[in-house]
């Protein structure tokens, strides 16, 4: 779980749009069944309005109505007690703090007008009426309270005319001032999507990060590698000084990926050491600027240099430990067969290596496909990008979550892909292990 | 011809001396067994024929040729390692073969030697197959087998049969000794394995500490040990040792052990009269005492302890003052714990041997 979570978080990221689209309800309540999904931004006529108990309290785009608990006598004479919607009641007394204590009923003008008000058994016009009161009534106002606004909405468009209408509370929505249509301006509900897959392959960056990322695992693999085996066989020959090979060795593993850029981007800088080793055997005159836009190669041939640098040792480290788990007989055997050092390395030390050189293929191959701090130190991460770069980019500059989660699993399936090619093209018989 | 010449050949691992100023002549085509309890250098000198592990000091000589600054792959020579060090990644065949190619024989003869080599040990159907799924036995034989095809002038073996089962073992043994008497090469054998030096070996050297106490053939070794170790390491039971004190009045030397005394032959009397101190260690096998019911003027009185049938003897371990020793008597024999029964030592199965160097003074 500890591993995977984050991954399906990746991925969720990577391929879901968490808010692209408002459900509109059946009903004024978070619990009326979805009539229908609207994306972001889909024009609204609004059709009607109810007030419903407050579930996005604090939302910035939130429209509220006020209701009363009022208590007062009914048509019927009798005592009545329920609540109303404070646009029927005119407050008459408020106590020192404003909260208002007791009121009238406002009177209906116009023609054929209800004279009677509702009263509701709940602070919302779905619930029961308990009774009505005459028009002009005194009240006490024993409650208040603030209820959400939902409205009834249709897309306004061609596109979507007959589609059904439904309630969507208005926190979601923007509303014009008569609150006849409105927007959809806010989303709870997510849909898959390709479109950060598509942003980022779109991307201008993502076709050069994709190329320096291979090409750098191209140029520096094959060397480490070589490299990590002859280092192995150094140290393994138990030569003397050995252990202090493997000490010289090992040494950059100790040093962080940035700090190795650093110290590369000092050899190569201006006034480096590069160049003053160049200016001081009168190789070139005055300093040659080999990390510039316009030297791209150098760069690059200054990131090959850093990443061989800081770590050919890691696949060392690994070969060795293979080096040391062939026992020291076979080797005997194969000296006192006739074999000398090459066809013992050949025919005895790589062979049985092969399952220690695919794991350090595979893991020098990821941490290729990661490289970032490096490039950065030496490039300033645009002259010369990569993928982590890239995703790194999105995610800090352009503040894009989803686009720089693609990026990491674009990484994360190249790292697949290869350890598979690895797996199957240095396959080692499975048998082939040291008795 | 290879002729092994080992001369002063010394080898210590730090402060730990694995092997003392050795020297040792193993004639062309010998069997020689290198035999020792674990640690005493067997492998370490074995080695240094092989050119393993260069030695401190010494020379080393194959064949007429000194080889002792050569590497191992060009002294014409073979081995079967303890471990076996089969490689894990070949089959049997590229096993069994891998001399010869490192050697450039042409492939035909590879191809020849490999199947006549796997013939020999019964592995045809083994040939293409990895050796990681093998039992010991398997390995065993692929081992013999890459080191006889290579058809080198000398074999060495470090204890090849050490690794496997007892009963297999016992077969292995009996199979080895076949099939090296085929093949022409001059063998050392290292063993811990008394019975197996002494049943295979043309010629036993038994070391200790980094030493050769005795090279000779194994009845020798057996008979006439050159001194108390390999008395007590060669045999089982190993040969029993008494304390006896020397009584010499005028001008004639006896010894007694257990308030018996022995008298001496001619031949021994001054090698004892000669001895400083008066004490001579007596040693003599369980298989050389007589066991009577009845007590002769020559007989010990000994007191049985212990009764082991063994199916072809009965093993005793009697007790006569303090002494504590190892009978076999014939099965028909028939002793009780607690038994009282009377031994007589034969003067010639006594060998002599003095406490101070344990050397054997004399051996009849
Ligand atoms: N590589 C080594 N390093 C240190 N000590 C060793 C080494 N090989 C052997 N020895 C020591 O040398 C002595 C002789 O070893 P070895 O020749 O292997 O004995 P054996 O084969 O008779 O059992 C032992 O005491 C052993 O501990
Ligand atoms: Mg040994």
């Amino acid at each position: 779980m500890f591993f995977l979570y984050p991954m399906y978080e990746g991925f969720v990221l990577t391929v879901y749009d968490d808010d692209a689209l408002l459900p509109i309800r059946e009903s004024p309540t978070l619990s009326g069944a979805t009539v229908a999904k609207l994306p972001l931004g889909t024009e609204l006529e609004i059709n009607d309005r109810r007030s419903q108990e407050m579930v996005n309290a604090g939302s910035d785009d939130l429209i509220t109505d006020q209701w009363f608990q009022v208590e007062g006598t009914g048509v019927d004479g009798s005592l009545l007690r329920g609540w109303v919607t404070e646009a029927r009641i005119r407050v008459r007394e408020e106590d020192a703090s404003g909260q208002p204590l007791a009121g009238t009923v406002r009177p209906r003008l116009g023609e054929g007008a209800d004279p009677l008000t509702k009263i509701h058994a709940e602070p919302n016009e779905t619930s029961s009426v308990v009774g009505q009161l005459e028009q002009r009534a005194t009240v006490t106002i024993t409650q208040s309270a603030e209820l959400e606004v939902w409205f009834l909405v249709q897309p306004a468009d061609d596109m979507n005319s007959g589609a059904a209408a439904g309630w969507a509370p208005s926190s979601y929505l923007r509303v014009s001032e008569d609150a006849s249509r409105g927007w959809v301006s806010g989303a709870t509900s997510g849909e898959f999507t390709t479109k950060f897959i598509q942003r980022m392959v779109d991307d201008r960056f993502f076709g050069p990060a994709l190329r320096t990322t291979l090409l750098l695992l191209v140029l520096i693999i094959p060397v480490q590698l070589v490299l990590a085996l002859a280092m192995a066989l150094v140290i393994h020959a138990r030569i003397r000084l050995n252990s202090g090979f493997l000490y010289v060795f090992a040494l950059p593993i100790g040093m962080s990926d940035l700090a190795a850029g650093i110290l590369f981007f000092s050899i190569f800088t201006g006034n480096g050491l590069l160049n003053s080793a160049l200016d001081g055997l009168g190789i070139i005159d005055g300093p040659f600027a080999f990390l510039t836009a316009e030297t791209t190669g150098w760069i690059l041939v200054a990131i090959v240099a850093a990443e061989v640098w800081r770590a050919t040792s890691i696949m060392m480290v690994i070969i060795v430990a293979g080096l040391q788990a062939i026992p020291d007989e076979t080797l005997e055997a194969a000296e006192l067969f006739g074999a000398n050092y090459f066809q013992r390395v050949r025919h005895i030390i790589l062979p049985l290596l092969k399952p220690s050189i695919q794991v350090a293929l595979i893991l020098r191959t990821i941490l290729a496909l990661q490289v970032f701090a490096v490039v950065v130190a030496l490039s300033g991460g645009d002259v010369v990008t990569v993928l982590a770069n890239e995703s790194f980019r999105q995610y800090a500059d352009l503040r894009n979550t989803n686009v720089a989660s693609a990026y990491a699993l674009f990484i994360l399936l190249l790292s697949v892909a290869s350890a598979v090619f690895y797996l199957r093209s240095v396959r080692s018989e499975a048998e082939v292990r040291p008795t | 011809m290879a002729e092994i010449l080992v001369e002063r050949v010394a080898k210590s691992f730090g402060d730990k001396v694995a092997v003392k100023d050795v020297n040792l002549t193993i004639k062309d085509r010998e069997f020689m067994v290198l035999l020792g309890p674990s640690g005493c250098g067997k492998t370490t000198l074995l080695r240094a024929i092989a050119g393993l592990g260069m030695a401190d000091a010494g020379r080393i000589a194959i064949g007429g040729r000194d080889v002792t600054y050569q590497p191992p792959g060009q002294r014409n020579i073979s081995m079967v390692f303890q471990s076996y060090a089969i490689f894990p990644h070949m089959t049997v065949r590229d096993n069994i073969g891998f001399g010869l190619k490192m050697n450039k024989v042409d492939k035909s003869t590879i191809r020849k030697r490999i199947e006549e080599a796997a013939e020999l040990l019964h592995i045809e159907e083994l040939l293409d197959r990895r050796p990681s799924a093998m039992s010991g036995g398997q390995r065993q034989r692929v081992a013999v087998a890459r080191a006889i095809a290579m058809q080198a002038k000398v074999l060495l073996m470090d204890e090849p049969l050490s690794n496997l089962d007892a009963l297999l073992r016992l077969e292995m043994r009996a199979e080895l000794k076949r099939l090296l008497a085929d093949v022409d090469a001059t063998t050392v054998y290292v063993t811990h394995d008394q019975i197996e030096a002494l049943s295979m070996g043309d010629r036993v050297a038994v070391m200790r500490d980094g030493e050769i106490q005795q090279c000779d053939a194994p009845n020798t070794v057996y008979e006439s040990p050159t001194n108390r170790f390999v008395g007590s390491f060669i045999g089982n039971p190993p040969m029993n040792f008494l304390e006896g004190n020397i009584k010499r009045s005028n001008g004639q030397t006896a010894v007694e052990v257990a308030k018996h005394e022995f008298s001496l032959t001619p031949e021994t009397q001054s090698l004892i009269h000669d001895l400083p101190g008066n004490k001579v260690t007596l040693g003599i096998r369980a298989e050389n005492m007589e066991t009577l019911l009845q007590p002769t003027p020559e007989t010990v009185a000994v007191n049985v302890e212990v009764v082991e049938p063994l199916g072809a003897q009965n093993l005793l371990t009697v007790s006569v003052g303090g002494h504590r020793l190892k009978v076999s008597t014939h099965p028909t024999l028939e002793v009780a714990t607690d038994q009282v029964l009377h031994i007589r030592f034969p003067a010639n199965q006594i060998r002599w041997i003095d406490p101070t160097t344990n050397n054997v003074l004399y051996t009849p």
